[in-house]
């Protein structure tokens, strides 16, 4: 199988310079709408109103975006009346309380175990997340690695609305880890519950379960937010406020 | 009651051989274009119909669809008819202790409706062979909770549990020294869907692999109640994203065809393109799963450079990566310049042709093949009395594809080929998955390159309520979005029989006395989806 | 000297006497405390006459009566005897103190504790006297009582038992290889002038070559089957199985060996012939029989069937490692001859003590818990803290892990089968090189089964529906203990053991092993040259003379050196590896307490994948755990699995899948059954002669008469 090892050589380095150069190959982020004003108030409240899960706020002429709300219908993109301005980035990863947040400690900046909980995600960030291992994103070459057991893990990565069934496990991952630990919520569904919301079925998001450190919001976050929001848990970058 | 046929209307010899065979058991009216409707007026006839239809019709099981009325239950068993088109069978039973016959002995593949049907409304079936701790687990809810029943309030602040700490899973194999295994719901370094599952073992190899799914329920079909139908489209595409473009076309469909709006050519046109494009894209992320267990890294790398690339091409051509916001009721919500069309030719050309060379180059890796070659295999016996769907169902031999018998959204007018392999093992569903992603690539082409100028979207009309049902092939197999509108326009039921409910019985069932090392492989070639099955 | 040894063995027989009377008449409740004082003490006083003729080094005998007509029975103590006496002395303290909490059980039943105690009295004067008997009339004589004795007590609990067949196999294998013994000693006295073991020696030296080979393979077998050879072992795994938990470790530890003795006296001292056919026969059968042994003691999950299986396979060895002493001897290679007989008395010594420590072990595990099926055990460390260690260094003695016991005999016996380039012909060499392959398959296949062992019964979460209600008493403690420290003792410190076992094996080898197994690195020096001043000073170097004044002895070092053909060098020493693992341990603790930061650690649940609790049927069994080597070895088990489904509705509804296992021993497919069918088919035959009718029978006297005048005639 020589073959095979003299193949991958020659499809040379394909990775992303990303963090050490801006990446901006076409396609890699969905983009996300932004704060918009627009010329009157009415515009505004009708950009708010088009917004099926409720993420715009209209202030005055000000249409202002929660995108952790956003679950990327593009009602306000394509189509609308009056579209909201959309950026082309990819960095999002907040705090939810800045104040209390803290990057873990200066070793795992280079050596860092994530470990990923499914809890009732669609499977497009899960899918995401698993993008990150390919040649494309390569996460290796960050020092990021996937492990199966939160026994030496130092993230936790949780996606979904954190379904009831799946609610045990979750926590029981949680406290199976030892510290320092962070908990990193991917996706919509995670941050609020996304189309699913609260329900006796669905908690609404990480934030009822557990302790959340970090939000990375997207319906689906791409990769490279993902790997943006590894790199604020090591203090590497810095998360946007 | 019975309905008396109009005049002009002549049955065609299939109606009249049911008749014929259950003559004052039922009632056969035609009803919307290709659904034949069969009431059921004696409940003792429903097994021996079912039967009748599934093995000597050799129709295919569509699902089971059950509503609570205000006085009675309202179940409708679907079925396929090869190269005709739906049938359903109507079937209503009083609110109070129904007796409800269990057609699972005659056709198996009505298992897990049947069980859900008991999980989700509390009906009983006779004569099911196992009932109970489906969907709602028993470690975590109580007996008897029934939340699909029209009474519960999916929103209930205050819901107490009472669950069984001293549950014990049901083990099949006796042996003195025989033990389950358990994996998961949290394994395989978090990139697998939490599914549980317990390999029976004796020691050395895996004697019956259960898989216990719903860790992943969302409650969809009961949140859906009440919204309206733009709301309703939202969860269509997010409770399974990675087919999020194929279950939503199947919703617009049931709307298009309920309220009988005719979706103009262009948006048909390009709903083809985008649907085979989601499907290639599906493909080649399973292929990547499938060579990850195998632990062959090299090729793992480049399925996934491909599947990245098709991720990259869907975004800058729809403006989001896995294609949601594109479907609506009467068409698509935005149009597509020419550059762009050519720009998604060029990057499917480019993905297809890399798939081809990494085709080759797997088929001459013979520890690679040695892998997959009698690993989880499905006989064609038991595809067919499982009734599976989709690329698995077509591995082992059943050539079952929605787009050629029940044609939608203008597939009659392309030409393809829809694959069909003997062997039923993982070697046969991986050339199963590179066939398709080839006729995928295929029609993309010949639907863009035919795109014709117009609109993309059919004007709005009013829906008028009741029932409507809509059907598309998904890249795991047929799926079916059924709804009821009330007068306000507002979702009264939503049902959604994804195709990955149907195939994980066949894993469970059809899979048995592998090596533990070959687990992880069979998985990935079954390629199913969690978050589709529990919804 | 010689009195104290005299008067030692005297008090001895004195006090199982005594102990023997009072057993009968005491109250029940008495009897176990008789049982551990008086049996300890007189094991204690066998041990003590051991160790006195030992030091003495000069051989005791004494004549006992008379017999008008057939002979004189005497007593002849020599080191061969006493090595065996000591190990059984031993045995038998550990086991009289451990049954004393035990005979609990027989107070009230109808088995009364008195009865056992006389039995247990007389066995142990009937092995004593086995061992140190000086002539054949006794030795037969003693050993038939010792038979029948061992029957009684294996018999004990007859209507308790569920194999009641499992005594009586024994007894007619008992009587059968007796009858071999018979026959074999006769051959040997037929050309002697009488009976004692001196003049058989001197009629041994001058046999023909057919009586040299009906000799062997009689005494062979006739004493295989007390030892356990195949394929005269298959009542072995029954009975053991069937033996009360308070006996078994005497049946294990003395009565096995004493067949182990049986071989080595009839066979290796008595008549060891000039050929090296005997001894590779012996070779052979060993290394079969240990493989054998082990395999289905990997395979078994009953404790005691598992134990009684791992037994045949240490006989195994030990009979190897004879069978390489005979062939070195009857070739001329004195040196490798005495590695190889100092190789199987170490293992035999090895083997009681650590096989009485694991049967005492298993035996308090059925006492507390009620089962012996180790898929049902599990989690003991936590309930049976102190038998757990005791345990685990029984484990790690009999899978031959340093520094215990078992390793130093392991490695003796396979360091002989590598010295196989002095003898003389290729297939020998062969034979030799397929041998040492076997054990060495069985070295692993012994570590696979007690890891199976200790992991399933001790480790893990608790499998069955039982739970503790009693923990080790105070006096099993000790006796545990006491095995657990020789164990431990044997060994660190071989260069203590191999002199004393050297006495006895100068003397049948014809060279010192001792000479060329310890060398005196504590009392060579450079001037007075017992080795070669380069040698002595490169071990010196790795500090093999350390201790030099403070330890007697000649050094702690147990070293081989090869021969002109193979010069390296084999060394190795328990003591000094404890040594430098304690050094490096202790370094290992103090750097990690002083120099790093203390962390906090929390205790949490075991991760089992999110679930909400491990089920005791999610945990591996020992069946599991075993499996690739059924499954490897398949053409040796040879099961019949018997599928059988059970179906609601169709093939893909299952409610049950059972599979049947029925396997048959191999020995007994080979061996038992065919012999047993043709045994039957004869009889079968012969029973067509008692048809009923008078007159044959008559005729059938009379032709007899005519035959016997007839032979009468031609003598």
């Amino acid at each position: 199988m020589a073959f095979w090892f003299w193949r991958g050589l020659r499809k040379g380095i394909r990775s992303t310079r990303y963090p050490y150069a801006p990446e901006l190959a076409p396609g890699i982020s969905p983009g996300r709408p932004l704060d918009t004003l627009f010329a009157t108030p009415e515009e505004a409240a009708i950009a708010a109103v088009n917004c099926p899960v409720d993420a715009i706020t209209a202030i005055g002429g000000h249409a202002h975006v929660d995108l952790k709300k956003c679950v990327y219908c593009e009602r306000c993109h394509f189509g609308a009346p009056n579209p909201l301005q959309w950026d082309d980035g990819f960095e999002w990863t907040q705090a939810p309380s800045p104040s209390r947040y803290k990057p873990l400690p200066n070793e795992f900046a280079r050596s860092l175990h994530v470990m990923v909980v499914d809890a009732g995600d669609c499977g497009a960030c899960l899918n995401e997340i698993r993008q990150l291992n390919n040649p494309l994103y390569n996460m290796h070459g960050l020092g990021i690695f996937f492990t199966a057991t939160p026994r030496i893990a130092d993230v936790l990565m949780v996606v979904g609305p954190v379904s009831e069934n799946m609610r045990g496990a979750l926590v029981k991952t949680y406290e199976a880890m030892p510290g320092p630990k962070r908990v990193m919520a991917v996706g919509t569904c995670a941050l609020t519950g996304g189309v699913f919301g609260r329900s006796f079925m669905s908690a609404g998001g990480v934030h009822a379960v557990l302790p959340v450190d970090l939000d990375v919001p997207g319906d689906p976050p791409p990769p490279l937010a993902v790997l943006h929001g590894l790199l604020v848990v090591t203090g590497r970058k810095a998360a946007i406020q | 009651m019975i309905s008396t046929p109009p005049l002009r209307y002549l049955k065609t010899p299939f109606e009249a051989e049911i008749e014929r065979q259950f003559t004052t058991a039922v009632s056969v009216e035609l009803s919307h274009d290709q659904i034949l409707s069969v009431r059921l007026l004696r409940t003792e006839a429903l097994r021996d119909l079912c039967k009748f239809l599934f093995w000597d019709a050799a129709c295919s099981f569509g699902g089971l669809i059950v509503e609570e009325e205000p006085a009675e239950w309202h179940l409708q068993y679907l079925f396929l008819r090869p190269g005709a088109g739906w049938i359903t069978v109507t079937l209503r039973a009083p609110l109070q202790n129904p007796v409800l016959p269990s057609i699972t002995p005659a056709v198996h593949a009505a298992d897990w409706y049947e069980r859900e049907a008991e999980d989700l409304f509390g009906l009983q079936f006779e004569e099911h062979p196992r009932l109970g701790d489906f969907i709602l687990h028993d470690q975590v809810w109580q007996e008897g909770i029934a939340p699909m029943r029209r009474a519960f309030n999916p929103l209930q602040s205050h819901f107490e549990r009472r669950p069984n700490a001293e549950w014990r899973p049901t083990l099949v194999v006796k042996d003195p020294g025989a033990f389950a295994m358990p994996v998961g719901p949290v394994y395989e370094g978090g990139l697998g869907e939490s599914v549980h599952f317990l390999l029976e073992t004796v020691g050395e190899d895996v004697i019956r692999a259960v898989p216990r799914l719903f860790y992943k329920y969302r409650a969809v079909e009961k949140i859906a109640e009440g919204k309206s139908v733009s709301d309703g489209l939202l969860l269509a595409e997010r409770f399974a994203a990675k087919s999020a473009f194929a279950h939503s076309l199947a919703y617009c469909q049931a709307i298009e065809r309920a309220a009988q709006i005719d979706v103009p050519v262009r948006a048909k046109q390009l709903r083809v393109s985008l649907a085979e494009l989601e499907r290639l894209r599906h493909h080649a992320g399973t292929i990547q799963a499938i060579c990850q267990s195998t632990a062959l890294s090299v090729s793992e790398a480049h399925a996934a450079i491909i599947e990245e690339q098709l991720l990259r091409a869907s975004c800058q051509f729809s403006g989001h990566r896995y294609l949601f916001g594109l479907n609506t009721p009467g068409g698509l919500r935005r149009d597509f310049e020419a550059p762009a069309c050519l720009m998604l030719l060029d990057a499917v050309d480019e993905a297809v042709r890399h798939l081809g060379e990494l085709e080759q180059r797997l088929r001459l890796t013979s520890s690679f093949l040695d892998r997959l070659e009698d690993a989880g295999v499905v006989s064609a016996q038991a595809a067919r009395d499982l009734d599976l769907v989709g690329p698995i169902g077509r591995a082992s031999g059943l050539a079952n594809d929605l787009r050629r018998p029940c044609p939608y959204t203008g597939y009659e007018s392309y030409s393809f080929e829809i694959s069909s392999e003997p062997d039923g093992d993982g070697f046969a569903r991986l050339r199963v998955l590179f066939f398709e992603a080839q006729q995928s690539a295929a029609l993309i082409q010949q639907a863009i390159k035919a795109l014709q100028p117009g609109a993309v979207c059919a004007p709005e009309s009013h829906v008028s309520p009741g029932s409507a049902m809509g059907w598309a092939e998904a890249p795991i197999g047929a799926t079916v979005h059924w709804l009821r509108l009330d007068e306000n326009g507002r979702i009264e039921r939503y049902r959604i029989l994804s195709p990955s409910f149907r195939n994980w019985l066949g894993l469970h069932v059809a899979v048995e006395d592998f090596a533990f090392q070959d687990f992880p492989i069979i998985l990935a070639t079954f390629g199913l989806s969690a978050a589709e099955c529990d919804r | 000297m010689m009195g104290w040894t005299d008067a030692t063995l005297a008090l001895f027989f004195l006090l199982c006497a005594a102990g023997l009377v009072l057993s009968a008449i005491v109250p029940n409740r008495v009897v176990a405390f008789l049982l551990a004082w008086l049996g300890g003490i007189s094991s204690l006083l066998l041990m003590t006459a051991a160790t006195l003729q030992l030091i003495a080094g000069q051989d005791f005998d004494t004549t006992l009566w008379t017999l008008y007509g057939w002979g004189t029975l005497s007593v002849h103590v020599d080191h061969l005897s006493s090595i065996f006496l000591f190990i059984a002395g031993l045995v038998y303290l550990s086991c009289s103190l451990f049954a004393r909490d035990y005979l609990i059980q027989y107070f009230s039943n109808r088995y009364p504790a008195g009865r056992y105690g006389v039995l247990y009295f007389a066995l142990m004067a009937a092995v004593a006297l086995v061992l140190i008997a000086g002539d054949a009339l006794t030795f037969l004589l003693v050993w038939e009582c010792m038979s029948i004795l061992s029957y009684l007590l294996v018999n004990y609990e007859r209507s308790q038992q569920r194999d009641p067949a499992a005594g009586y196999i024994m007894l007619a294998m008992s009587e059968g290889g007796f009858l071999a013994i018979v026959v074999a000693f006769l051959i040997l006295a037929a050309h002697a002038s009488s009976f004692s073991f001196p003049a058989l020696r001197a009629a041994g030296g001058d046999l023909s070559d057919l009586a040299m080979w009906g000799v062997f393979v009689l005494g062979f077998f006739g004493f295989g089957v007390k030892a356990g050879v195949v394929p005269v072992n298959f009542w072995l795994p029954r009975c053991y199985t069937a033996t009360p938990p308070i006996f078994i470790p005497v049946l294990a530890g003395v009565t096995l060996n004493l067949g182990l003795y049986g071989i080595f006296r009839l066979n290796g001292d008595l008549a060891p012939g000039h050929g090296i056919g005997m001894g590779l026969v012996a070779l052979i059968v060993g290394s079969l029989t240990a493989l054998v042994g082990i395999l289905y003691a990997t395979t078994e999950n009953d404790l005691k069937t598992m134990l009684a299986h791992s037994s045949i396979e240490n006989a195994g060895i030990v009979v190897a490692g004879f069978g390489a002493f005979l062939v070195f001897r009857n070739s001329g290679n004195a040196v490798p001859a005495a590695i190889a007989l100092t190789a199987a008395l170490y293992h035999a010594v090895n083997h009681s003590v650590y096989k009485a420590l694991l049967y005492e072990g298993a035996g308090h595990i059925e006492w507390s818990t009620g089962t012996r099926d180790m898929d049902q055990l599990g989690g003991l460390i936590r309930v049976l803290p102190a038998l757990s260690v005791v345990f685990l260094v029984g484990c790690l003695a009999i899978s031959a892990v340093p520094p215990f016991n078992g390793f130093v005999s392991e490695w003796l016996t396979l360091q002989t089968f590598l010295r196989s380039a002095v003898l003389p012909f290729a297939f020998v060499k062969v034979i030799f090189a397929l041998s040492g392959a076997i054990l060495a398959l069985t070295a692993a296949l012994a570590v696979t089964c007690f890891v199976k062992t200790y992991a399933m019964s001790f480790l893990g979460i608790r499998r069955g529906a039982w739970s503790i209600s009693k923990s080790l008493p105070l006096q099993a403690r000790f006796s545990v203990a006491l095995l657990a420290v020789a164990c431990l003792l044997l060994g660190i410190l071989p260069t203590y053991v191999i002199p004393v076992l050297n006495r006895a094996v100068e003397g049948m080898a014809g060279a010192s092993a001792t000479a060329s197994l310890v060398p005196p690195f504590f009392t060579a020096t450079s001037q007075n040259q017992e080795l070669p001043p380069a040698f002595l000073q490169d071990f010196h170097n790795l500090g093999a003379q350390t201790g030099a004044g403070a330890v007697p002895g000649r050094g702690l070092v147990i070293l081989l050196r090869g021969s002109d053909q193979n010069p390296v060098v084999f060394a190795m020493s328990p003591f000094y590896s404890l040594l430098a693992l304690a050094i490096l341990l202790f370094i290992a603790w103090f750097v990690v307490t002083r120099f790093t930061r203390q962390r906090a650690v929390a205790r949490r649940e075991l991760w089992a994948g999110g679930i909400p609790r491990l089920l005791a049927e999610m945990s591996y069994t020992a069946t599991g755990f075993s499996n690739p080597v059924r499954v490897v070895f398949q053409a040796i088990f040879r099961p019949n699995i018997v599928e059988d489904t059970r179906e609601t509705v169709s093939v893909h509804f299952r409610t049950a899948i059972r599979r049947r296992r029925d396997e048959t021993h191999l020995v007994d497919r080979l061996f038992f059954h065919p012999v047993g069918d043709a045994v039957l088919w004869i009889a079968r035959g012969l029973a067509g002669m008692h048809h009923g009718k008078l007159n044959a029978y008559v005729t059938y006297s009379l032709a007899f008469f005519v035959l016997i005048l007839f032979l009468y005639r031609l003598a």
